[in-house]
């Protein structure tokens, strides 16, 4: 287990990480997603010993890792631009670390070989053994740098958007190959992400970073569910966020007086946030304008394949996105700048009260 | 294939015109031999023909007040059978070998810190631009100034005895060898830490970084990920400092009191008596010296990789 209490780390006056507490169960694939510039490198570098937080303890399996240099960590961590050693054939590059670390290196050379083979093996590498790293494809230069890792048998592998260099497709692949060789080897997978899909498909666990701490930690499903606030919701770009204050049972908002879901019970003044899911609204024509709900301006649409992704602009200018899943009815085509309704079942709303200010 | 080979047949066969696709290979073989033309003049004019000739003098009669174009090899055999001569070519060799183990010594150190260890470029051109500093003065003046630093009662003995670390001077700083390993080396390392901070600064940091994930110490890291990977700045810096070196008279003639003679003192002397073929020998001998010098260098990393 990798346990990480109250780490903060301060470049200048921004803060990276400010109070993070995370805890990476044994045997486990952690995904944590987290914007761009959200310190989730930072992160990753302060478990690996690149960096040490300012405060703050991290351990592995009861041991401070804090203090303590990077090669003697037992940490793995697999580079976003994968790092491979540009002077070394790939066999060469997937031994560096059995041959050349400080603690038990293995001298035996036939071992060397042995093992080299072995894990070449286990991620999809026969047989290219004596190439040199410069002419592999991205995907296989990929696996160089998880078969470097795995060699060593780190207690965890730290994911540096380990698919972010990849195609589309090749991404998919990896990510169904990722889970499987994690299960084989028993060791916990931490894997960070700016990609809500690929933090949902890849983790036992998913680990929202927001504002320099793990703002959720859940299951895939349960988090999107159920995220406990507005931010955690906004990471997982499914849901449209529309702030306002409670008066008379209703969300007063800049987009229009919505319904809540029956069992809200908020007073009169309250500032609440409601994520309403992009999947959860019916676009109906242009309805009266006193009535509830969200007049908005039909913007463009995107067609994504199985599903359609439509923008429209609210009377205060915000986006409010709407998708449909081609499996359903095919929507109309809708005229650009036509006012439309968006209607929703006030069910579907996922209600976070806010502190009043 | 099939399909290119016909339309390319096609527009050839058409009253012999050139394709386009050929039509630009060809004005861009132009072009290349224009760009090459200036360098190509010049190198002929300058290098090839004068080294052509100096061959050719080597073999010319030589008698004490002038030379004429008879050919004859008795200045190649006085030259071959001469102790003195024959130690002009040692001495020149183990000053080469000194000066370029010192210049890699002190070089390579100056340029990991350059190179490697600041990552701030900012700091990085300032500390290079230092380096260079020295250049900014002659250098004649860089190599006389190491008289006063190095003679018996020069700038070290005085400190040396004012500290009270030694009671009599040392004489051996100036006017020997190691007079001129010291002036070589202060005047030739810039151009070791040059080429060798270039090739360490573009090693990416993740690569040393994953190295050390791996579980590899700093001894380990230099020796198997930055060494190789600087190796190709290190035979640049090689060929410069012995290209330099080899050819070197000014040095050893102002800091060894004549008593260290290269083979470019020798070819100084030679001229200033105006015994043509005799100093062409010796030149012909350094350039096939330095060929070969700069040839196993090459041998040891392929550059041509590295462009």
């Amino acid at each position: 287990m990798l346990a990480l209490k109250s780490v903060s780390r301060h470049y200048g006056q921004a803060s990276a990480l400010d109070g993070l507490d995370l805890v990476v169960p044994d045997d486990s694939y952690v995904s944590l997603l987290g914007a761009s510039g959200s310190g989730k490198t930072t992160l990753l570098r302060i478990i690996a010993g690149f960096e040490e937080p300012d405060t703050g303890t991290i351990s592995l399996r009861g041991a401070r890792l804090d203090g303590i240099p990077p090669h003697k960590r037992g940490v793995g961590f697999v580079f976003q631009n994968f790092a491979l050693f540009p002077h070394l054939s790939v066999e060469d590059n997937v031994a560096f670390g059995l041959r050349y670390r400080e603690e038990r290196p293995v001298r035996d050379k036939a071992e060397v070989r042995e093992r080299v083979q072995t894990i070449l093996d286990l991620v999809g590498l026969e047989g290219l053994g004596r190439r040199s790293v410069g002419a592999i494809s991205g995907g296989q230069k990929q696996r160089v740098a998880l078969a470097r890792t795995l060699i060593a048998e780190p207690k965890i592998v730290l994911l540096d958007e380990p698919l972010g260099a990849l195609d589309a497709n090749l991404r998919e692949r990896m990510c169904d190959e990722l889970h499987a060789i994690r299960q084989r080897l028993g060791i916990s997978f931490l894997h960070v992400t700016g990609s809500e899909t690929e933090a949902l498909l890849m983790g036992d666990q998913v680990a929202v970073l927001a504002d320099g701490a793990i703002a959720q930690m859940a299951p895939p499903d349960d988090l999107f569910r159920s995220p406990t606030s507005a931010t955690v919701a906004r990471h997982l770009n499914a849901f449209n966020i529309i702030s306002g204050t409670v008066r008379e049972g209703r969300l007063r908002s800049p987009v229009g007086a919505l319904a809540l879901p029956a069992g809200i019970a908020a007073p009169d003044g309250q500032p609440m946030s409601v994520a309403l899911p992009y999947d959860g609204i019916s676009v109906k024509p242009r309805r009266d304008e006193a009535s509830d709900g969200i007049s908005a301006r039909f913007v463009t649409a995107e067609f994504k394949g199985p599903s359609m992704l439509s923008f429209f602009r609210a009377a205060d200018g915000s986006l409010i996105q709407s998708l449909v899943h081609l499996s359903e009815p095919r929507p109309p085509r809708y005229e650009p700048d036509q006012v439309y309704a968006l209607d929703f079942d006030p069910e579907l709303l996922i209600a976070f009260p806010e502190r009043a200010h | 294939m099939d399909l290119a080979n016909q339309s390319n047949g096609a527009a050839i066969d058409r009253e012999g015109a050139l394709s386009p696709a050929r039509k630009r290979a060809r004005r861009d073989e132009v072009q290349a031999l224009k760009l090459a033309a200036p360098g190509i003049l010049w190198m002929t004019l300058f290098m090839v023909l004068p080294m052509i000739m100096v061959v050719y003098v080597s073999f010319w009669t030589q008698t004490t007040f002038a030379i004429e174009p008879t050919l004859t090899v008795d200045s190649w055999v006085r030259f071959l059978t001469s102790p003195t001569y024959l130690d002009s070519i040692v001495t020149t060799l183990f000053i080469w070998i000194v000066v370029l183990a010192s210049t890699l010594v002190i070089g390579y150190p100056v340029a990991l810190l350059i190179g490697l260890m600041i990552r701030n470029v900012t700091l990085q051109t300032a500390l290079l631009v230092v380096c260079i500093i020295p250049f900014w003065t002659s250098f004649l003046i860089r190599v006389i100034a190491w008289r006063p630093t190095l003679g018996t009662e020069g700038a070290i003995n005085s400190i040396l005895i004012n500290l009270g670390l030694i009671d009599t001077p040392f004489t051996s700083l100036l006017f020997s060898e190691l007079a001129v390993v010291i002036g070589m080396t202060q005047i030739y390392c810039v151009f070791m830490v040059g080429p060798i901070t270039f090739m360490l600064a573009r090693i990416d940091h993740s690569i040393i970084e994953a190295a050390r994930d791996l579980g590899a110490g700093f001894g380990k890291i230099f020796l198997r990920i930055i060494l190789p990977l600087s190796l190709p700045g290190v035979v640049v810096g090689a060929i410069f400092v012995s290209v330099m070196v080899l050819g070197e008279f000014a040095t050893a003639a102002a800091l060894s009191g004549r008593k260290v003679n290269m083979l470019g003192n020798i070819i100084v002397s030679q001229v200033g008596s105006l015994k043509w073929a005799f100093a062409s020998v010796a030149g012909v001998i350094l350039t096939i010296i330095i060929a070969i010098v700069i040839t196993t260098l090459l041998r040891i990393v392929n550059i041509r990789k590295e462009m």
